[in-house]
C-alpha cells in the first residue's frame, strides 16, 4: 500500500464531494444554522408560552357549602387572584355535572368547600380542588389555588393561636430548606447525557451514509468504477482513500454539530438570567467525547463502505443501510433507559457501549478501564470490517453484479414482487416504525385496548391489505392448509420444554447483561395486568397475538427469504420476529421462538400449527405469571432466577424429539416449493 | 504485445447453468498493429477485454501484456495498459483537465509530464476549448475524448478500446479512429472491439471474429475474402456464423 497513492485518491474524492452542493449543505451548512435557530426558536417559544399562560384568563367554580366567615375568606382570597374568573354560583350544585367541564378544559378548576369538626373541636375546611393534570393551564391554576389556600390557612391558624395566646413561632418545629448538591454542570450533564449519544449517533450515521453510498455504489451506477479498477492504483489503496474520505466528512459534520450545539447552548444559558449564568457546559467532557467519537465514526464508515461496495447502485445501498441506521438509532436510545449501567457485557455491544459511556462521561462519572476497552474493541471491529471491504473490492462477482431490474410494481400485475426480499424488509420496517410510534402511544393510554388495536391494525390488516391488493392467493400464501392433527399435539408437548430452554438461555444472558429490577416488574405487570381478568388476557395476548403475529411473520415475511433456502429463511424471519418485540432483553428468546415457529410452518406446511404453538406459548406465560406461585410444577418457572441450568438438557431433548417426529410425519417439501 | 492463450471465462447464470462467455480464446496482437475483435452483442468481447485489463479473472487459460502475466503480475499489466470501454463514465463535478491529471497521478506520471501529455492529446483530439469545463457541461463526443485521454495519459505501450465509438456522431468517431491510427504509427499495440463491420474494415490490420465466446475466424480482410470467396463484409460474417453452427450440429448428430 502506497500512502502517496492513497492521498491522491483521498484528495480527489474530497474535491469531488466538496463540489457537491448536497453534501455541503447537509454536512456543513445545516448544523451551523440549525442549532441556533432551533434553540433560539425553542426557548423563545417556551418563554412566550409561559408568559401567555401566566396572563391567560382562568375560570374556576367555587361551591361553598359552609358560607361562614372563614370559608368566605377562602373565597375572597381566590377572587383576589389576578386573571381568575369565578363562575356565578348556582342553586342546585351537582358535582358530577361540573367535572366534565374541567375535563374538557372549559373551566380550569372546581373547588368545593365543606367543613368538618376535628377531634379537638375546631372546624376543618375540607377544600377539594378538582383539576386536569394533563392540561398545562389547569395545572397552573391548581398551583395558584393551592398557594392562595396556604395563605388563608396561615392567617386562620394565626388567628386561632392568637385567641389562645400562643405565639405562632411554635409552629416552626421543622424548617425545610432545599439545597441541591448536584453542581450545575452535573445537572446540565445529566440532561445532555441522555440525549447526546442518541443525537451524535444519528448525526454520524446519517451524514456518513449519504457519502458512503455515493462513493462506491454511486461509481458503479455512473460507470466510473471500472476506470479506477483498471488504473495502476491497488484495490486496498482505493478502499483506504475512500474510507478516509467518509471519515473526514463525518468527523467534520460531528465537529460542526457539537460546536454549533455548544455555542447555542451557551448563548441560551447566558440569556436565561442569573441562575443560569452559573451553569456551565462541561467543555472538557465535550472534548473527550469528540475523541471517543473517532473510533465510532471509523466503524460506521467501514460498515457503510462495505455496504456500498456490495450494492449494485445507490438505491440498493440505501435499502441495505436502512436496517443498520434504524438498528443503530434504537440501540443508541439505551441512554434514555434508567437502570442500565455500563458493564463488561454492554461494553462489547457496539453502539450500546458508546451510548452508555457518553452518558457517563457527561455525568463526569465514567470508568477509565471501560473507556479503553471500548476504544480498543471498536478499533478491532474496525480492522475486521475494513478487511471485509477490501475483500469485497477484490471480488469480481460483487463488483460486476449485473443489475436486475426489480421494481416494486405490486400495484400492477407483478405478483412475485411483494415477496422480494427488499419489499418484505421495507414492509417490516414500516410496520416496526408503526408499532413503535403509533402502537406505543396506543398502549401507553391503555395497555390492553392498545394491544388489541396494534395487533389488528398494525400487524394483521397490513398483510391482508398487501395480499389483497396484489391479488395474491391468500389461502396458499398464508398456508391455511389442513395438516396431520398429530402436529398440534406435538406442538403442545414441546411448549413447556421450549419455554424452559428459552428461559434458561435467558438466564445465561442475564448473567452477562443483568436485567434491571424495574424492567422485570414492568414485564410482570404487562402479563398480569388483566383489567378484564385472566381470560381476557388469554384472549388478547394468547389468541389474538397468535393469529395476527403468525399471519405477518409466518404468513408473509418468511416468504421473502425462501430464495435463501429452508434454514436461512427460518433463521432470518425468526430474528426479525425477535426484533419486532422492540425489547433488547427479549430479542434472543423471541428470536428462538420465532425460529421454532418458522420450522413448524415449513415442516407442516400449515400456518395453524405455529399459530397454535404461539397461542400455547403466550398463554403459558400468562398462566405462569398469574398463577405461578400457586401451581407447584410451575413454581420454579415463575420465579425467573432459580431454574436449575441442567433443566435445559431434558427440555432440549424433548424439543429435539418433537423435532424428529415432526420431520418424520410430514411429507418432505422441495425447497423451491416452499 | 498481447498474447492470449486458451482464455476461458464462465459465468454462473440465475438458473444455475454455466455460460461460457469466453471459450478457449487464443490470439496475438503485435507491436504497431491494430487488431479488431469483431462480434455481435453478447459475443464475449467485453468479457475478454476485462480479463486482459485484470478486473476479471479467467477460469482457465491466461494472457500476457507486454510480457506480464495477467494473473501473476496484474499490477504491471495495468501500468502498461490503457483501457477504455464505451460505456464507462466520468466524474461529472471535475473538469476535463482535473480528470486527466487525476488518472495521470494514479499511473505515477510526474506532474510536468502530465501537463505536457494533456497538451499533446488536446492537440490530437481537438480538446483545447473544453479542457477547463466541468464534465457535466460537455457533449457525449467531448466526454468520450476526455475518456480516451484519461485512459492513455500514461502513454502505455498497449491500448484496449472496447467499442469506443458507440453512440458517437461520425465526425467525432472519425477523429477518434484517426487518433487510434496515430497511436499505431507510434508503435503502440492496439486491441479494438466493435460490432460494426465497416468500422472494423476501416481500422483493422487483422480481424478476430468471435461468436458465443469462440473464435470464428482470424486474419486480414483479404485473407477472409479469399477464404470465403465472398465480398460483402456482412456476408462474410454470416458465412462464418453459419459454418460454426453447422459444426455444432454435426457434432451433436
Ligand atoms: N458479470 C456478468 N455476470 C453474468 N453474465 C455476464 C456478466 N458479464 C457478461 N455476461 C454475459 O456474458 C456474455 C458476453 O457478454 P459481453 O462480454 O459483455 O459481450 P459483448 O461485449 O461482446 O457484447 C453475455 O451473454 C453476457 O450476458
Ligand atoms: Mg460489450
Amino acid at each position: 500500500m502506497n500512502l502517496h497513492k492513497i492521498m491522491i485518491i483521498y484528495r480527489k474524492e474530497m474535491l469531488d464531494l466538496l463540489r457537491d452542493r448536497r453534501t455541503v449543505i447537509t454536512s456543513f451548512v445545516l448544523p451551523v444554522i440549525l442549532y441556533p435557530l432551533l434553540m433560539i426558536g425553542f426557548s423563545s417559544m417556551l418563554s412566550r408560552q409561559e408568559h401567555v399562560l401566566e396572563k391567560q384568563e382562568m375560570t374556576i367554580y367555587i361551591n361553598n357549602q359552609v358560607m361562614d366567615e372563614s370559608s368566605l375568606l377562602i373565597e375572597k382570597e381566590l377572587e383576589k387572584l389576578e386573571t381568575f374568573q369565578i363562575m356565578e354560583p348556582i342553586n342546585l350544585f351537582e358535582k358530577a355535572n361540573y367535572l366534565p367541564l374541567v375535563e374538557d378544559n372549559s373551566i380550569q378548576a372546581l373547588i368545593e368547600i365543606r367543613d368538618s369538626l376535628s377531634t379537638n373541636g375546631y372546624l376543618v375546611y375540607i377544600t377539594t380542588v378538582s383539576y386536569n393534570r394533563s392540561d398545562d393551564k389547569s395545572t397552573l391554576a391548581y398551583e395558584k389555588i393551592t398557594n392562595a389556600l396556604k395563605n388563608v390557612e396561615f392567617d386562620l391558624v394565626g388567628e386561632r393561636l392568637q385567641k389562645i395566646k400562643i405565639n405562632r413561632e411554635i409552629l416552626n418545629a421543622v424548617d425545610i430548606k432545599e439545597e441541591n448538591v448536584a453542581p450545575p454542570e452535573k445537572m446540565v450533564g445529566f440532561a445532555l447525557g441522555k440525549f447526546l449519544p442518541y443525537l451524535l449517533i444519528i448525526l454520524t450515521i446519517s451524514g456518513a451514509s449519504v457519502i458512503a453510498s455515493d462513493l462506491v455504489a454511486g461509481e458503479k451506477e455512473r460507470g466510473t468504477l471500472e476506470t479506477i479498477l483498471v488504473s495502476a492504483a491497488r484495490r486496498n489503496e482505493l478502499v483506504v482513500g475512500k474510507y478516509l474520505t467518509i471519515i473526514t466528512i463525518s468527523l467534520l459534520t460531528v465537529l460542526l454539530n457539537l460546536f454549533s450545539m455548544y455555542i447555542s447552548f451557551t448563548y441560551i444559558l447566558s440569556q436565561a438570567g442569573e441562575v443560569a449564568t452559573k451553569l456551565q457546559l462541561p467543555l472538557g467532557n465535550f472534548a473527550l467525547i469528540l475523541v471517543l467519537m473517532l473510533p465510532l465514526i471509523t466503524l460506521f464508515s467501514a460498515i457503510l463502505l462495505s455496504i456500498s461496495t456490495y450494492s449494485r447502485n445507490i438505491k440498493e445501498a440505501q435499502s441495505y443501510q436502512m436496517p443498520l441506521i434504524f438498528g443503530s438509532i434504537m440501540l443508541s436510545m439505551v441512554s434514555f433507559l434508567p437502570g442500565f449501567e455500563l458493564n463488561f457485557g454492554f461494553a462489547l455491544i457496539p453502539i450500546v457501549n458508546f451510548s452508555l459511556l457518553i452518558r457517563d462521561i457527561m455525568l463526569s462519572n465514567y470508568n477509565i478501564q471501560y473507556l479503553f476497552l471500548i476504544i480498543g474493541y471498536t478499533i478491532l471491529l474496525d480492522i475486521i470490517v475494513i478487511a471485509i471491504s477490501i475483500k469485497l473490492f477484490n471480488s469480481e462477482s460483487v463488483l460486476f453484479r449485473t443489475a436486475e431490474e426489480k421494481s416494486l410494481k405490486f400495484w400492477g400485475k407483478g405478483k412475485k414482487d411483494i415477496f422480494s426480499t427488499q419489499f418484505v424488509m421495507l414492509v417490516f420496517f414500516i410496520l416496526l416504525l408503526g408499532l413503535f410510534y403509533i402502537g406505543g402511544s396506543w398502549q401507553s393510554k391503555d395497555i390492553m385496548s392498545g394491544l388489541i388495536k396494534s395487533e389488528i391494525f398494525i400487524i394483521l390488516l397490513p398483510v391482508i391489505f398487501i395480499l389483497r391488493i396484489s391479488k395474491t392467493n391468500i389461502k396458499s400464501t398464508l398456508r391455511l392448509n389442513k395438516t396431520n392433527p398429530l402436529n398440534f399435539l406435538l406442538a403442545l408437548v414441546a411448549a413447556i420444554p421450549a419455554l424452559i430452554v428459552v428461559a434458561v438461555l435467558g438466564q445465561l444472558i442475564n448473567l452477562v447483561f443483568p436485567i434491571s429490577e424495574s424492567y422485570v416488574e414492568g414485564m410482570k405487570n404487562l402479563l398480569t395486568a388483566s383489567d378484564g381478568g385472566f381470560w381476557y388476557s388469554i384472549l388478547v395476548i394468547g389468541v389474538l397475538a397468535g393469529i395476527c403475529e403468525e399471519t405477518l411473520f409466518r404468513g408473509y415475511i418468511i416468504n421473502g427469504f425462501k430464495k435463501l433456502g429452508f434454514w436461512k429463511s427460518i433463521i432470518i424471519s425468526g430474528v426479525l420476529f425477535g426484533i419486532f418485540h422492540l425489547d433488547p432483553f427479549r430479542l434472543i428468546p423471541a428470536s428462538l421462538l420465532g425460529m421454532w415457529m418458522g420450522y413448524l410452518l415449513l415442516q407442516t406446511n400449515s400456518i395453524f400449527v405455529p399459530m397454535f404453538a404461539h397461542f400455547i406459548n403466550n398463554s403459558l406465560t400468562i398462566v405462569i405469571t398469574t398463577y405461578g406461585d400457586k401451581i407447584p410444577v410451575l413454581k420454579t418457572l415463575a420465579t425467573a432466577d432459580i431454574i436449575p441450568y441442567w433443566y435445559i438438557f431434558p427440555a432440549g431433548l424433548i424439543v429435539y424429539l418433537v423435532y424428529l417426529v415432526v420431520e418424520k410425519i410430514n411429507p418432505k417439501i422441495e425447497i423451491n416449493e416452499l | 504485445m498481447i498474447e492470449v492463450k486458451n482464455l476461458t471465462k464462465i459465468f454462473l447464470q440465475k438458473n444455475g447453468e454455466e455460460l461460457f462467455a469466453v471459450n478457449d480464446l487464443s490470439f496475438i496482437v503485435q507491436k504497431g498493429e491494430i487488431v479488431v475483435l469483431l462480434g455481435v452483442n453478447g459475443a464475449g468481447k467485453t468479457t475478454c477485454m476485462r480479463m486482459l485489463s485484470t478486473v476479471l479473472k479467467p477460469n482457465s487459460g491466461t494472457a500476457t501484456v507486454e510480457g506480464f502475466d495477467i494473473l501473476k503480475q496484474s499490477q504491471q499489466v495495468r501500468a502498461n495498459l490503457g483501457y477504455l470501454s464505451g460505456d464507462t463514465g466520468l466524474y461529472s463535478r471535475l473538469t476535463a483537465r482535473e480528470t486527466i491529471t487525476y488518472f495521470g497521478r494514479l499511473y505515477d506520471v510526474d506532474e510536468p509530464k502530465i501537463k505536457s501529455r494533456i497538451l499533446e492529446m488536446a492537440d490530437l483530439l481537438d480538446m483545447h476549448n473544453f479542457l477547463d469545463k466541468k464534465i457535466d457541461l460537455l457533449s457525449t463526443g467531448m466526454k468520450q475524448k476526455v475518456s480516451i485521454a484519461r485512459s492513455i495519459v500514461h502513454d502505455p505501450p498497449v491500448m484496449i478500446f472496447d467499442e469506443p465509438t458507440a453512440g458517437l456522431d461520425i465526425l467525432t468517431a472519425k477523429n477518434i479512429v484517426n487518433f487510434i491510427h496515430n497511436c499505431k504509427e507510434n508503435g503502440k499495440c492496439v486491441l479494438f472491439s466493435t460490432h460494426i463491420m465497416r468500422e472494423a474494415e476501416r481500422i483493422a490490420d487483422r480481424i478476430v471474429m468471435i461468436h458465443e465466446g469462440k473464435i470464428l475466424a482470424e486474419g486480414s480482410w483479404d485473407d477472409l475474402r479469399t477464404a470465403t470467396q465472398l465480398h460483402d463484409l456482412d456476408d462474410i460474417f454470416i458465412h462464418f456464423v453459419n459454418n460454426s453452427s453447422r459444426e455444432v450440429n454435426d457434432e451433436s448428430a
